[in-house]
């Protein structure tokens, strides 16, 4: 074939490209500066509810039976109106995905979306979700009556962003035959130090590969470490200063590097930290209490329950909270988001809150929740409940730092699975998240 | 198989080997060594990952998550395909998949064949321009082209929509490409006749031009038909209700967020055995046409 | 006659070829309505910053390892193929076979062998008294278990067509050859492999173009991209994963699009002045 490609046809070619140019320019964002006015409550006076909307979630901790459930008791409780339950994806990440594609396109918004901790802030700061007093007050929801640890983790410059929903704390999971078996106590270990030292006993008296089972890192990492990190006196950061390469903190990773490979005790799960300990390749390990429901069922051994270990500088209070909440999007009509708040409203409250929690392990959000019969056939639940008085709200750098949770994970991969070096892995860290912060927050904090 | 290469005579049949007696003894061992087995390795490679995937999906949650693995499952368990059929409407993903692929491949396949008949027979002006631009084409991923995209389709309302999923693939350069290189080889003598019976393009086109160019036609729609059937992202990106997903799309509705437990994997493998299955059966009873067909564009081009 | 076509080639392909031209001067977060113009500050952001060493490397390492692996195991399978013996036909489908399967249904699948915990891979592995390597925290790991599945799906596609092409090499050079003494070797080096020289060009070509276009394997498999950040891919996550780096993205798609570019005239132009004597 002879060959199509020379020079002036090139230039044909670019003539033909700056025709296409100009019909790209439509569409799009406007460059022109970016609003800076907070955005103000919306009134919802004389507002009808708009007939139908979408609720976008990704059913978490296997929820997709109970939210059908819940969503059809909406739809019956509230004749004329219907919310239509949307599989959105099967991850947060996946939801943030189709929320952010449909609001550039400015079409195809759900009426209520599910955001998690990492997200709601970056929805906040792009002006793509409402706050909620308004309508919150409009429906006299009962605010006080929820868990206000939950609550506060939404309130950004004096508004409530989101409201509780799917939350959840790490919880400790042991395999009680194996604590049996190797002559420890019926009990989450109290500091991990204390942990160091059963370890060894449990790895010589079961079949278990590992001692503990770190959960998958992605998504899980920059999480539950913020539990090491506090015990060691530390954090991802204080407030907006990050602190990940600070003394305590690379103490605290390098016990985490020594418990994989010098003690040789502590395994790093690749998908699901709680399979291996279901099916007895680790004897411990940490996952969300959403994770409590499916554990018990699939495990074929008595599972205990306990809270997060401390150690050497804090051995309380060091329980992040985290799972996910309710929003409203800015971009759809009053008349949805009105709508949008009844549903966030309907499932609040206390027996669904209570049912919920029931059919997947999460925290019940309402402090009225009555949880006795839950209580009865799953104590265990009662654990996360208490652990809740002694969470600690999570560092910024991992919740309001977009890719943040993200770059925890892979400088914990770096750690943990190619045995880098904990110092220099940190300090690249801190360099990372600062980047982020000064480019992607700063600028767009108001208020 | 590359019968519709005029100059080159295919030679089938493989290179004898010189010498040796066919049926001695050491000739037995280096047919088995040199030629079975190499054979019989490659098809094993591609087997038994696809034979574990469907021995998984009769399997128990206590059967997967265990450090014990046994090759078989103990029992003809089924209700993971159960589970599947009651989580997400895989019939319908089915309707969905099966009227986006025959569609899409319908107009893509008209669309090329006309396009390439305009690039070869007809005239006009800058038309290597026009070629190279849709050859550039080729070149744009189309993972790139999704928000500006996603923009325009969901702004058309076509958001859940079949025609949505379908409507940005339509303009096609592989198989205008293909059917160009073919056209250019056809003999312009058969065509001019027809131009002095006063044949219009279209009866040009469609009696003279496409009958003798079949074996091309049915390349490109084959390879349409697999592109079609396996895309993701697109419509990953472009539906969220499951009335309007896809199967790739719909079988990763089986994952689960936070909290997913070990049933997860004999669940995924009974959808994804479904979604493999029905490929996997047309291709063994068509695999002479489509594998001549997915190729023949290598020996032409 | 090609009107509809081209509108739609102009409307799909090149719209937002140039729309992603024009969102990569931004900084742009998916999402908010506003975006500041940076000029080509994204594309300086990338040349500057680790990103440029890390998703180039990843990306010709992907490349280089999938399009040589295929090639060179599709030439060895295709002359296994091109043997008179029974079963050959059988054997071509079955190689090709997994060509022709959704990406994701076979990253699920291979997600499902390689599970370090309940993995067939790592129970065999156990067999034989080893530990499951690490195949989804490692990113090296990560990054050569997708090279080995990439491989597995397409290396049918290379194998058919040099089967193809060895089918079609005049019968009358190969029986001279064979005449003049050489054995099978040589006959596959000094004869064989030269006057396929076209097939390969075109081979390397399509695999190439595809394999940098690569994305339904590494999203299933690795969706955070841990160690399989190629430029495509990471030119998603950039837009859809955490960061929502919009213009960002636009950026590294652009840069593709010129090395797919680059890549595809280089070879047109080489392949016409190398090829050519046969």
């Amino acid at each position: 074939m002879t060959s199509p490609f020379d020079r002036r046809r090139f230039l044909e070619l670019a003539g033909l490209g700056s025709a296409a140019l100009a019909l790209a320019a439509c569409g799009g964002p406007s460059t022109g500066p970016a609003a800076t006015t907070a955005a103000a409550d919306i009134d919802f006076t004389n507002v009808k509810p708009a007939p139908s909307i979408d609720y976008w979630s990704s059913h978490p901790g296997q929820s997709r039976e109970v939210e059908t459930q819940l969503v059809a008791a909406f739809n019956a409780a509230n004749p004329g109106i219907t919310v239509n339950l949307i599989t959105a994806g099967a991850t947060y990440e996946d939801i943030a995905q189709k929320f952010q594609t449909a609001q550039s396109a400015k079409s195809g918004l759900p009426g209520v979306i599910l955001l998690s901790d990492v997200w709601w802030f970056r929805y906040y700061m792009n002006n793509n979700i409402i706050p909620l007093d308004s309508a919150l007050k409009l429906l006299s929801v009962n605010t006080g009556d929820y868990r206000d640890s939950l609550v506060k983790d939404y309130q950004y410059a004096g508004k409530q962003w989101a409201m509780p929903y799917a939350r959840s704390t790490p919880l400790f999971y042991y395999n009680k035959d194996h604590f049996k078996a190797a002559g420890l106590p019926d009990r989450a270990p109290t500091t991990w130090l204390e942990f160091a030292e059963w370890a060894p006993k449990l790895k010589s008296s079961t079949q278990a590969k590992y001692a503990y089972m770190y959960p998958a890192l992605a998504g899980y990492a920059g999480w539950t470490l913020q539990n090491n990190l506090w015990a060691w006196g530390t954090g991802w950061s204080k407030d907006w200063n990050i602190t990940c390469d600070s003394d305590d903190a690379i103490t605290a990773m390098q016990w985490v590097q020594d418990s994989v490979y010098k003690g040789a005790w502590a395994g790093v799960a690749s998908k699901t930290a709680t399979d291996d300990l279901a099916a007895g390749i680790a004897s411990t390990t940490l996952s969300s209490t959403g994770s409590l429901i499916g554990i018990l069922t699939t495990a074929k051994f008595p599972v205990g329950v306990g809270f997060l270990p401390g150690g050497p500088k804090s051995t309380t209070n060091v329980c992040p909270t985290g799972g996910s909440g309710l929003g409203i999007p800015s971009g759809i009509t009053k008349e949805q988001q009105l709508t949008a708040a009844m549903f966030i409203k309907f499932v609040g409250e206390p027996a669904n809150a209570a049912l919920f929690s029931s059919a997947t392990g999460y925290m019940p959000v309402r402090k009225s929740a009555d949880m006795s019969a839950v209580l009865a056939k799953t104590p265990q639940i009662q654990t996360a409940i208490d652990q809740l008085a002694v969470t600690r709200v999570q560092d910024n750098a991992r919740v309001f730092l977009p890719g943040a949770d993200q770059e925890m994970a892979k400088a914990t991969a770096k750690i943990v699975t190619q045995q880098g070096d904990v110092k220099s892995t940190m300090a690249d860290l801190k360099k990372t998240l600062t980047t982020i912060y000064e480019r992607d927050v700063k600028p767009n904090l108001k208020g | 198989m590359t019968a519709t290469e005029p100059t080159t005579a295919p030679v089938t049949g493989a290179i004898e080997p010189p010498g040796d007696h066919p049926f001695s003894k050491g000739n037995l061992i280096k047919t088995l060594v040199g030629g079975y087995l190499p054979l019989l390795l490659a098809t094993l490679v591609v087997f038994l990952p696809l034979a574990w995937m469907v021995l998984s999906s009769f399997k128990t949650p206590g059967e997967i998550v265990t450090a014990n693995i046994k090759v078989l499952p103990e029992s003809f368990y089924t209700q993971n395909y159960v589970d599947v059929t009651t989580t997400v409407p895989m019939a319908r993903f089915f309707l969905n998949s099966t009227i986006v692929t025959v569609a899409g491949t319908l107009i893509k396949v008209t669309l090329a064949i006309f396009t390439a008949y305009a690039l070869v027979f007809v005239r006009f002006p800058f038309k290597n321009a026009i070629f190279i631009a849709i050859l550039v084409t080729l070149m744009v991923p189309p993972q790139v082209s999704i928000l500006p995209n996603y923009i325009l389709v969901a702004g058309m309302g076509g958001k859940n929509t079949l025609w949505g999923i379908v409507l940005p693939g339509l303009g096609t350069a592989f198989g205008t490409f293909l059917l160009r290189q073919h056209f250019m080889t056809l003999p312009r003598s058969i065509l001019e006749a027809a131009e002095i019976d006063g044949a219009g393009h279209w009866r040009r086109l469609w009696q003279v031009v496409a009958p003798i160019s079949l074996p091309s036609i049915a390349t490109v729609t084959l390879v349409t038909i697999v592109n079609e059937w396996n895309d993701y992202i697109w419509p990953l990106i472009i539906t969220d209700r499951p009335e309007a997903m896809t199967l790739p799309v719909g079988l990763t509705l089986l994952q689960n967020s936070e909290g997913n437990t070990g049933a997860g994997w004999g669940i995924l493998m009974a959808g994804t055995v479904l979604v493999i299955l029905p490929v996997l059966v047309i291709f063994a009873m068509l695999q002479r046409y489509i594998v001549a067909g997915l190729t023949q564009g290598s020996v032409t081009g | 006659m090609a009107l509809p076509n081209l509108i739609l080639i102009a409307t799909f392909a090149y719209r937002p070829l140039f729309a992603n031209l024009q969102y990569s001067t931004l900084n742009w977060t998916l999402g908010s309505e506003t975006a500041t113009a940076v000029g080509f500050g994204n594309y300086v952001e990338f040349f500057t910053s680790d990103d440029a060493p890390r998703v180039l490397g990843t990306t010709a390492v992907f490349t280089v390892f999938t399009v040589g692996i295929s090639m060179v195991l599709g030439i060895l399978i295709a002359l296994a193929l091109n043997q008179k013996l029974r079963g050959t036909t059988f054997a071509r489908a079955a190689v090709f076979a997994p060509y022709v399967l959704s990406g994701v249904g076979v990253g699920l699948v291979w997600m499902f062998i390689f599970d370090p915990g309940y993995g067939v891979l790592s129970w065999i592995l156990r067999g034989v008294g080893m530990r499951s390597p690490e195949w989804f925290n490692d990113p090296q790991l990560a990054l050569t278990m997708v090279i080995i599945v990439y491989i597995w799906k397409n290396l049918g596609f290379c194998a058919v067509v040099y089967l193809a092409g060895l089918q079609s090499l005049p019968s009358d050079v190969m029986e001279a050859a064979a005449i003049d003494g050489a054995g099978p070797v040589r006959r596959f080096w000094s004869v064989a492999l030269p006057l396929l020289s076209p097939t390969t060009f075109f081979l390397l070509m399509t695999t190439m173009l595809s394999s940098l276009q690569a994305f339904d394997l590494i999203r299933i498999m690795t969706p955070l991209g841990q160690g399989t950040s190629t430029l495509i891919y990471e030119a998603y996550l950039q837009a859809f994963g955490a960061y929502n780096r919009a213009g960002y993205s636009a950026a590294i798609s652009v840069i593709l699009f010129v090395i797919l570019l680059l890549l595809t005239v280089g070879q047109i132009r080489f392949v016409e002045r190398k090829v050519t004597y046969s």
